[in-house]
């Protein structure tokens, strides 16, 4: 069976703070029911829209990320399409088998064993015992927990809860994945054996929905992307445009914040060779990262920095103009920086470019408000290749086979 | 001529079938649960299932010292016998309520991570209660044995006999979880409830002593037609009194259909209520 996922129009309120009602308050709730039926479009006292006009659609072999500040939503949504809450408004369909994993912790029972937790899991999932059985044992090396198969899963650290969840929802054949955070907990390794397995399986025409701040991850696993604050889609679209705007958003908040601001970035181009913007580059093609800037007053000699760092965070290059010896002068009202870089030597994989503006003086130096402004992960980009090399770095290289003959006596 | 049916019908029908799809595609959820309570219930205590035992045969005995001694009463039958059996019955309603009204609140944590029917809960601990009372009739059997009761073909309708209380059973444990889950002061409630319902059920007494004015009101009461059929069929050798019976049963089976359709309706409240 093909999953898909079809949302339309869905909105989910919530009631602000705690309220287990106790049979006391049973009557006058009543009451005030019969008194004012408030219709399910409006909002009451102490509600707010969790979610409000929700609509995307995933298809097979389609990967959406679903980014946004603590608080847009993200859970809620996965808690809808999970069927764990029922929205206010809207229809939506999941079709399929769905595995998911929700705000990191799996439904656990803390006090079964993980290998009892694996059969429990696998039966809420609407599985046979004989179809757990065939999985069990790439679900336990999966996770990686195979010395405390027979512990409580009480005492699992967060990390082993989160791999042995994720293993289960992965691994029992779902037709639609839903995941939520996964990559927040566990190591290096597993966040990307994580991301291996979701592209696998994406790659096998399974829908999925991924709800992370990791950045580089989404963009590297997902087509698409939905921006979502305060319950609202802000943005939805391809991927590198959703994170651009996320980008925006944040620094547009975080520059709120810093009043002393006096230059910011405007805006991060990415061009080509041919002075065409693009987002996928050939290993060692000509590239031009343009950095947009707008100073409100004359700023002396700003440094302008650009940083690349590979989908999973590694730190692949820093420049700076500072670094370079490159002096600016004044810097005042609307402009841009251009870096132009001859040979864009990466191997291949999806990569961030993040900017900064800093101070000419105190760059660098302790305590110093060294930043005028930084952007980071703001612009992803592919980059391409058909030669087979590993690791960042792509080095311009060529092979030398020198034979020695044994001397036959 | 064909009359289209009323919509609230309609909609009980969906929900009818939707209940029905739903437990047949998880249908091994509800024995894995059960497997689960009985697990936790076997590695955290050091009796397991002996407290399925020990907690009607010391009733039993207590019950026994007033009935024989303090108070001499009729029953028709060996006191110990009498009481026993009514306890056996009485403990698989009372304990399975006593599971389930906080089955619900108690597995927060599944029900606001994962979907599956919410029912599995209360349902499970009506299932894992009828574990132990099978494993209490042992003592009715010894008891039987002891005072020479003779099993007789009237025993055949004890299947239906544990199918209508299991009915009305399993209604109390879906209401009182979902209650318990909406109102917190349930359980509380629960417990002054229970001990009421239980000298208003033919458990250790028969009940028309306490007087024909309650009548009605107790033959309301489904439990007092099960216990009793019950003790007919396995310790008196004869068919239940058919009148009683039905009707205890008809009121099982429909409190079981109110009270499923209800939970279906408000189960996709439960995660943001629990």
């Amino acid at each position: 069976m093909t999953g898909s996922i079809v949302v339309e129009g869905v909105s989910k309120k919530f009631r602000r703070g705690e309220h287990h009602d106790s049979l006391r308050d049973l009557i006058p709730s009543i009451a005030k029911r019969v008194a004012r039926r408030e219709p399910a479009s409006e909002l009451g006292d102490d509600e707010f829209w969790a979610l409000r006009d929700v609509s995307f659609e995933v298809g097979a072999g389609e990967a959406i990320g679903v980014i946004g500040p603590n608080g847009a939503g993200k859970s809620t949504l996965l808690k809808v399409l999970t069927r764990i809450l029922r929205p206010d408004h809207g229809r939506y369909a999941v079709r399929g088998r769905i595995g998911a994993l929700i705000e990191v912790a799996a439904g656990f029972h803390p006090d079964l064993t993980g290998r009892e937790n694996i059969y429990l899991q696998g039966a809420i999932l609407g599985l046979k015992r004989a179809e757990i059985a065939a999985r069990f044992d790439e679900i336990v090396e999966f996770a990686g927990i195979g010395e405390f198969l027979d512990t409580p899963v009480k005492r699992f650290s967060s990390g082993m809860n989160a791999r042995l969840g994720f293993a289960i929802a992965a691994t029992l054949e779902p037709d639609v994945l839903i995941i939520d955070e996964v990559l927040s907990v566990g190591d290096a390794r597993f966040q990307a054996r994580c991301l291996a397995r979701m592209r696998e399986l994406r790659a096998r025409g399974v829908p999925l929905v991924f709800v992370s701040h990791n950045l580089p991850a989404v963009s590297d696993l997902c087509s698409k992307a939905l921006l979502l604050n305060g319950g609202k889609v802000v943005f939805s679209g391809g991927v590198a445009e959703t994170i651009q705007r996320y980008g925006r958003d944040v620094s547009a908040s975080i520059n709120r914040t810093r009043p002393d601001a006096a230059i910011r970035v405007t805006g991060v181009q990415l061009f080509g060779g041919d002075g065409v913007p693009a987002d996928v580059f050939s290993s060692g093609a000509r590239a031009t990262v343009r950095v947009s800037y707008e100073a409100t007053r004359p700023i002396d000699a700003p440094g302008f920095a650009v940083d690349i760092h590979r989908a999973d965070h590694v730190y692949a290059c820093g420049i700076s103009t500072w670094n370079d010896g490159e002096v600016l002068g004044v810097v005042s009202g609307r402009g841009h920086v251009d870096l132009e870089i001859d040979r864009l030597a990466l191997t291949a994989g999806c990569y961030h470019v993040s900017v900064g503006i800093h101070r000419a003086a105190g760059i660098g130096a302790a305590g110093g408000p060294a930043l005028y402004d930084l952007l980071q992960f703001i612009h992803p980009f592919t980059v391409t290749s058909d030669r087979g090399e590993l690791g960042v770095a792509s080095l311009g290289h060529r092979w030398h086979h020198a034979a020695q003959a044994l001397e036959v006596q | 001529m064909n009359t289209p049916l009323h919509p609230s019908l309609m909609r009980v029908a969906r929900d009818i079938r939707e209940i029905v799809a739903e437990q047949v595609a998880y249908r091994e959820l509800l024995a894995r649960m059960t497997h689960r309570d009985l697990l936790l219930r076997y590695k955290q205590t050091i009796m397991g299932v002996g407290w399925a035992v020990l907690m009607p045969v010391v009733n039993t005995i207590v019950f026994s010292v007033i009935f024989m001694r303090v108070a001499p009463l009729d029953t028709g039958m060996p006191y110990p016998l009498y009481a026993y059996s009514g306890l056996l019955a009485w403990n698989f309603f009372a304990s399975s309520l006593r599971f389930a009204v906080t089955s619900l609140t108690a597995n927060a944590t599944l029900v606001t991570k994962v979907y599956f029917p919410r029912e599995i809960f209360p349902l499970s601990a009506v299932t894992v209660t009828l574990v132990d009372s099978i494993v209490g009739s042992v003592v009715l059997a010894g008891l039987m044995i002891h005072y020479r009761v003779a099993v007789t073909p009237a025993i055949a309708m004890l299947p239906l006999v544990v199918l209508a209380e299991t009915a009305f059973t399993c209604a109390m444990a879906l209401a009182l979880a979902m209650a318990n889950l909406f109102y917190r002061d349930v359980k509380y409630l629960f417990e002054i409830v229970m001990t009421v319902w239980m000298f208003a059920t033919s458990v250790v007494y028969p009940v028309d002593l306490v007087g024909s004015r309650w009548g009605l009101v107790l033959r309301l009461n489904p439990m007092v037609g099960i216990i009793e059929a019950f003790r007919s069929v396995v310790l008196r050798g004869q068919v239940p009194d058919a009148t009683q019976f039905a009707m205890a049963a008809v009121v099982s089976f429909a409190a079981l259909a109110a009270a499923w359709v209800t939970f279906h309706r408000l189960e996709c409240r439960f995660a943001e209520s629990v």
